[in-house]
């Protein structure tokens, strides 16, 4: 940063005071500018320290739990049922089929609400578009624990433990973040794309269908992929719907098995082999997160190259 | 657009496929309007699902149920005080701790750095903050709680006045480890809303103050954090929301002990709202009175949350610059 005094004019009547001013404040800038720098140096240590704060903690968890998972896998833990503690050569297979079908069937009921609903905030203004907006986001930052207790209030009180009312709950939870990331997608769609639709003769919906919503196809796989991940990894709707069980079960109307549960239940048990096995589940879900939001970002990053 | 070629046929004809299609647009709407109704839908039955089950508590114990702190199974005598006692405390951990080290992070990725760093940094922290809670939790448990009894605890023991907070035996679960490990969960949140925030400052007053010959951090200083005001703010807010509503990991590392224990210390182990609410619900039946009350305190934690995070909503609503990712 200069300080250097400008070539001033030589300063005559009124001009004197200015220039006395301007000689005033850069000399007290100079004067000081030793003192702020350190200071400016100081902070901009500060803040580095925090950011590697940030990223300590974060690094060594990511690292603590590959190191630990890595050391728990196995073909058998893929392939194979859990077994009690101190026999060997038991899986999780049940846990992992279960959250593929809990997510799986969430995402098949979510997906075309949050797509519609996203529509819907697309195509009408107005309070009622406002408030439906308003929801998502308050939705979006519910305990998801509350999310457990609206699906065993509806379905689970009047019927069992069931793998679908795990899906339901997991549906509710994923919906706000597909309607919010949906609506982002399909506003990146330029209005003039929308208006030469609606010129050529073609109706709403049709300008929609093959305009809107197929211009915006990466902005909406991201939206859902970061729902998915963000559904995957939840455990407390799981634990009002569904029940730890060491069976194998693909059907939607029975208890099923899901990995945050491994997790939660073998991590706190008192025997090595079932920890053993809740560091893999921990792992394999880490995992499988971290590659849905990593697949998720690179589509949004293509759309923004695109849009570009 | 697919260009169709235009069909011979009769004017009739013509006119008929127009008519379909024209029922098909209304059915389009239809279908919009639908799924807007069924969102609205599950909402409303979010909100009367939980507070129709905990009217029998509150209708037992009255509004003093929010600072009774008893606990008694036998006697049928429940209060939510510990609980939101509980909450408040870790909570309060965890943003005194996330807040500024989560805004100095933010504040170092935008400023005061060079973008190929910052970049990079910025999407690993955004990856990270998606890691499941659970996960975290676990990781605490085996990690954390044999590092905060050995080293941490008995550290805070030795530094004057803080010691105050730190009375009695630590003996593993407690809510300074519960609340750290969440200050860990939601940096992520903190630091990616205040860069969206910081972000939003314009580059011209940025360059404004740097022409004037300001040093970078006055820039921040005297710009970009009073331009951020507002962001800040509900970021910080957020971020709040999320971590009065994190319930598995801290269910993991509170200790889950009902009962308040005296005197107060940051070494006790207790429980938060939705800590107890997990651990309970499946013993307790329909229609008793823990069920109610354990509904009860989930009605506590929905309006905490609901406050918190329309209050977030909007101050982001009154700041323009801001825009929520």
């Amino acid at each position: 940063m200069s300080t250097d005094v400008l070539e001033a004019p030589a300063p005559s009547g009124k001009d004197a005071t200015y220039a006395a001013r301007r000689q005033l404040i850069q000399g007290s800038a100079r004067a000081t500018l030793k003192r702020r720098r350190a200071i400016a140096l100081a902070i901009r240590i500060i803040f580095g320290i925090c950011m590697f704060l940030t990223l300590i903690p974060l690094a060594f968890l990511i690292g603590y739990v590959t190191k630990r998972g890595i050391g728990a896998l196995s073909v058998a833990f893929f392939t194979h049922t859990p077994t009690p503690e101190g026999i060997p050569g038991g899986g999780i297979s049940n846990a992992i089929v279960g959250s593929l079908i809990i997510n799986g069937l969430a995402l098949v009921i979510a997906m075309p609400i949050g797509l519609l609903v996203a529509l819907f905030l697309i195509e009408r203004r107005g309070p009622i578009a406002n408030a439906i907006r308003f929801g998502a986001d308050v939705l979006s930052g519910l305990p998801s624990i509350l999310i457990g207790l609206f699906a065993y209030s509806v379905i689970v009180v009047h019927t069992h433990y069931s793998a679908y009312s795990a899906s339901v709950a997991l549906a509710v939870l994923m919906l706000p973040i597909m309607i919010r990331g949906n609506e982002e997608a399909m506003r990146t769609v330029p209005n003039e794309l929308w208006e030469a639709g609606l010129a050529l003769g073609a109706r709403q919906s049709r300008v929609v269908r093959s305009v809107v919503v197929r211009g915006s196809i990466p902005g909406l796989v991201t939206a859902n992929l970061l729902a998915l991940a963000r559904g995957v990894g939840e455990t407390a709707p799981l634990l009002f719907t569904t029940i730890f069980t060491q069976q194998f079960s693909t059907s939607l109307n029975q208890p099923i098995n899901a990995i945050p549960f491994v997790i939660y239940y073998d991590g706190t048990s008192a025997f090595k082999d079932l920890q053993q096995d809740a560091w893999g589940a921990a792992f394999v879900l880490m995992v499988g997160v971290l590659i849905l939001s990593i697949i998720g970002r690179t589509f949004a990053a293509r759309l923004t190259r695109k849009s570009r | 657009m697919e260009i169709k070629e235009i069909k011979e046929g009769s004017p009739r004809q013509l006119l008929e496929q127009r008519r379909s299609s024209l029922s098909s647009g209304r059915g389009y709407a239809a279908l919009l309007w639908g799924a807007a109704l069924l969102f609205v839908v599950v909402l409303a039955t979010i909100i009367e699902g939980i507070v129709s089950q905990s009217t029998q508590a509150f209708g037992h114990f009255g509004i003093g149920f929010l600072w009774s702190t008893a606990w008694n199974e036998a006697t049928n005598s429940f209060g939510a005080g510990q609980f939101i006692v509980g909450t408040v405390t870790v909570t309060l951990i965890a943003m005194i701790i996330a807040v500024p080290v989560g805004l100095a992070t933010a504040a170092f990725l935008t400023e005061m750095c060079p973008r190929r760093i910052a970049t990079p940094l910025g999407i690993a922290i955004d990856l990270i903050a998606a890691v499941p809670s659970i996960v975290v939790g676990l990781w605490g448990l085996y990690v954390m709680q044999p590092i905060f009894l050995r080293d941490v605890e008995p550290f805070m023991k030795d530094i004057p006045v803080v010691s105050l907070l730190f009375k009695g035996n630590a003996e593993g679960p407690s809510y300074i480890l519960a609340g750290f490990v969440l200050s860990i969960m939601i940096v992520p949140t903190m630091v990616a809303l205040s860069r969206t925030a910081l972000a939003g400052v314009g580059v011209l007053d940025r360059e404004a103050a740097f022409a004037l010959g300001a040093t970078p951090w006055q820039v921040v200083r005297k710009v970009v954090v009073p331009g951020a005001n507002s962001g800040i703010l509900a970021a910080s807010t957020l971020a709040l929301g999320r971590a009065v509503g994190e319930t598995i990991a801290i269910t993991l590392l509170i200790g889950n002990t009902l009962i308040l224990q005296h005197p107060f210390s940051l070494l006790n182990d207790g429980a938060t709202l939705g800590s107890v609410i997990v651990l309970n619900f499946g013993e307790s039946q329909p229609g008793t009175l823990l069920r109610s009350t354990l509904l009860a305190l989930a009605v506590v934690l929905l309006v905490i949350t609901l406050i918190v995070n329309i209050g977030g909503r909007f101050i982001v609503r009154k700041s323009t610059q801001f825009r929520l990712p």
